[in-house]
């Protein structure tokens, strides 16, 4: 177990250094001064060349990379170009933002898709398993964007029900919150839902087709009690590595939500310190998406062994 | 000339190559005085004023970060000046009582108001005067240059300060009047960036990065206390966004409203007001003289002329904003014989367009006008600002570009050679540098309606269209500024009722 974990540190450490080099050459390469992103139209020549001195963008970029990861080693993931202000603190907001936001979003996607791929799975053959499945297929071809402006225009613009967008943190109050939460992680929701429903519908159909399942039947107990007691369990595990995967997924799917809801998350703060040229935020944010990644990653290993028993034995 | 009209002229100049170029039929429900509060609903002294804007400040410092964002949430509101520009655009006394000009035009006498305070419970006196105005040669960005003029302040007394300058400079009042005539507290500018003090109506209370700004009213204000509680200044990176807040009240007004595709429903809704003011932009189409064809001013002139700058508006915009005296009118033919007459044919030129809805709407429209010329246009999307202007502004790898400038007073940039455009014309530098040195009024407005009509004849460049400055509000806000001078916001005077 700590073979593994040491491991799992060093892979992540690993890409963590890869990401950073990449990103470190892309906004490099890409056309666009961060001294000029600050000064704006109207600066002189001059002006941009002390400021370029004094965030230290005239060395060269090795010797930048080089000052970034010695800040790393002490713990800073430096300073903005742009706020003036110390990164960590911001991501880390965002960061939490984009959490929850992807949590909510998974939730709602396990409400949808349970329920959902139970039923096609157990009406499979007949005009409701056939609908059901018909509208899942429905659901996945809805991009999350375009279901959030048809959330926003029927919920917020029309009915008043609900605000279009912006952020409450939780502290700030529970009811605000929620009320901001729920339109984007429906949005988010609703397609990995449509997604994971169909995966259990065919995981639960291959499932039916297995010895053990015949052996319940013959035990007498109906379909969807043996679905429920022996199939449900053995039909997660391909659904838990769907998800594993389709979390990647979520988070890249949130950059959009946020901007559609003007969510103050991980996704913004990229699009933002990206078009300022601002190179330390958009590498702070790069790690610690990393970071999630990674980390999520983990978590699918972990609910792998809670769902089948028998991995538990194999570490 | 009598005063009035002479401001008249001055403020006519003052948006950019204004003889060409003015609005009229900003008929789009538009006053452009503030709204009257002629609603019998009493204005509520605990209320939050929630304002919808698009482009975020970086930070709070607009000395050293560029771009409009930051001084137009905090100019008038937390920062104020000696002087400060009325919705007219007049020079009016703010932290000033008033100032006398010497004959030589050199030193300029402020009488300062008094009993005034920082928020942080420093005096306002001649030695902050002093301080903030010396302090301007640091400024990093927003132009420091136009007040090179300005060479120290004496403390006469606590509250009178002496401007000296270093040769005279008709423009001075205008500027101070700006960003660049804020004051700050002595004691308070080790971190601008975090920590706006001012004399204000307002502080600032917290700025969550492009999110949101939160302005609390400052109750200790020396004059007129701010009518509501707080305003609320929400960030839109997306135009439909702002535009979904307004309709299902996120927001109670859009400032510098963007979705010009839903104005029409939001002018037929009779929940909200629409109105389009003036602003200080203007949308040039500009031509690069580092290119040989482009240098000849029989070229310029046959693409202004053929260019239909309805259909650019139209396109654009909305179809509502027309405008209307047009020096190169729209005439392919006269184009035509001029692209002749300078022996120029097949020309190819690259364009570069930000990646803004409006450029790339004017692109579109401007590209197949030219090709009805037989001038090829090759479209080149650059993002917007970071690769538009490293390589168009910066290094000058065009033929082509069209970008909305929006710093006030920016004609001036005709009369510098070197600017992005490659525009020169001895004479009109000449002129903008007499204007400069006047020391009345008429003089100065000769000397610029000169170097104006001059840029006009050479078609330095193809002047679109003002943008308007569009204000969405609902009912309960009374008092909106409707017109965008290039300086803050004025929040102080607005209210909520109901």
């Amino acid at each position: 177990m700590l073979l593994t974990v040491l491991r799992r540190l060093g892979v992540f450490a690993l890409t963590a250094l890869v990401a950073s080099v990449v990103v470190f050459v892309l906004l490099a390469v890409l056309p666009g001064d961060p001294a000029r992103a600050q000064l704006g139209l109207d600066a002189t020549p001059d002006q941009v060349a002390a400021l370029r001195h004094q965030l230290g963008l005239d060395r060269s970029l090795p010797a930048q990379y080089v000052h970034w990861l010695g800040q790393l080693a002490t713990g800073s993931l430096g300073i903005s170009y742009s706020t003036r202000a110390p990164v960590g603190p911001e991501v880390l907001n965002a960061m939490q933002v984009s959490l929850l936001l992807v949590l909510a979003g998974m939730v709602v996607a396990a409400l949808i898709a349970l329920p959902t791929g139970l039923l096609a799975a157990v009406r499979q053959g007949r005009a409701d398993g056939a609908a059901l499945s018909a509208a899942t297929q429905v659901g996945i071809s809805v991009p999350s964007f375009l279901a959030g402006l048809l959330l926003v225009t029927v919920f917020a613009v029309r009915l008043h029900w609900l605000p279009s967008g912006g952020w409450v943190a939780p502290v700030d109050g529970v009811g605000g919150f929620l009320r901001h939460l729920v339109l984007p992680a429906l949005a988010l929701g609703l397609v990995r839902g449509a997604i994971l429903s169909r995966y259990l519908r065919s995981a639960l159909l291959d499932v039916q087709r297995e010895d053990f399942m015949r052996t319940a039947r013959a035990k007498g107990m109906t379909r969807w009690q043996a679905l429920r007691r022996h199939g449900l369990r053995n039909a997660l595990v391909p659904v838990v590595t769907v998800t594993g995967v389709e979390l990647a997924g979520l988070l890249v799917g949130a950059v959009v939500i946020e901007t559609v809801f003007v969510i103050p998350g991980l996704g913004s703060l990229l699009l933002r310190s990206v078009a300022n040229r601002d190179l330390v935020e958009v590498q702070a944010v790069v790690m610690v998406v990393v970071l999630l990644v990674l980390a999520l990653n983990l978590l699918v290993d972990l609910v792998y062994v809670l769902v089948d028993p028998r991995l538990r034995r194999a570490r | 000339m009598s005063t009035r009209r002479g401001r008249h002229a001055l403020a006519a100049i003052g948006l950019l190559v204004a003889t060409a170029l003015a609005v009229t039929g900003c008929t789009a429900g538009a006053s452009p005085k503030p709204t009257a509060s002629s609603s019998t609903a009493a204005a509520r002294a605990d209320a939050t004023l929630r304002l919808g804007l698009a482009a975020a400040p970086a930070n709070l410092d607009f000395t050293s970060t560029g771009g409009a964002a930051i001084f137009q949430a905090l100019l008038g509101n937390v920062y104020e000046g000696l002087l400060r520009l009325d919705q007219d655009g007049k020079v009016v006394p703010l932290l000033a009582t008033g100032y006398t000009v010497s004959r030589d035009g050199l030193t300029y006498d402020f009488t300062l108001r008094e009993g005034v305070k920082f928020s942080n419970g420093s005096p306002f006196d001649a030695a902050a005067v002093k301080f903030s105005l010396e302090r301007v040669k640091t400024w990093k960005a927003n132009t420091p240059g136009n007040l090179a003029a300005l060479d120290h302040v004496e403390v006469v007394s606590p509250t009178e300060a002496k401007v000296v300058l270093t040769k005279p400079d008709a423009t001075v009042p205008f500027w101070l009047a700006g960003p660049l005539g804020a004051m700050f507290s002595p004691d308070a500018v080790d971190s601008l960036a975090t920590k706006a003090v001012g004399t204000g109506p307002f502080t600032v209370a917290s700025y969550q990065t492009g999110v949101k700004l939160v302005l609390t009213r400052n109750d200790a204000y020396w004059g007129a206390k701010a009518l509501v509680k707080q305003v609320d200044l929400d960030y839109f990176a997306d135009a439909s966004a702002a535009a979904n807040a307004m309709r299902s009240g996120g927001v109670d007004a859009l400032y510098q409203a963007e979705a010009y595709d839903q104005l029409a429903s939001f002018k037929a809704d009779p929940r909200f007001t629409v109105t389009a003011g003036s602003s200080q932009a203007v949308v040039v189409l500009s031509m690069n003289e580092a290119n040989p064809a482009l240098a000849d001013v029989r070229v310029r002139q046959a693409i202004s002329h053929a260019i239909d700058k309805k259909a650019v508006v139209a396109a654009a915009t909305d179809p509502y904003f027309v405008r209307s005296d047009e020096p190169y009118p729209y005439d392919p033919a006269a184009a035509k014989q001029l692209l002749a007459d300078a022996g120029v044919t097949g020309l190819n030129l690259t364009f570069t367009v930000p990646n803004r809805p409006y450029a790339q709407a004017i692109s579109q429209v401007v590209q197949s006008d030219l090709a009805a010329v037989g001038i090829t246009a090759t479209l080149q999307t650059q993002e917007f600002p970071a690769v538009w202007v490293d390589k168009t502004l910066t290094q000058h790898q065009f033929d082509l570009t069209v970008v909305n400038h929006v710093e006030p007073r920016n004609v001036t940039n005709y009369g510098n050679p070197s600017y992005y455009w490659s525009y020169s014309n001895p004479a009109v530098g000449k002129d903008f540098a007499a204007a400069k040195a006047a020391t009345d009024e008429d003089s100065y407005i000769t000397h610029m309606t000169d170097a104006v009509q001059a840029i006009i004849k050479d078609a330095a460049g193809v002047w679109l269209y003002n943008p308007p400055n569009v204000v969405v509000a609902t009912a309960a806000v009374h008092g909106m500024p409707t017109n965008d001078l290039g300086v803050g916001i004025g929040l102080a005077g607005v209210s909520v009722t109901g």
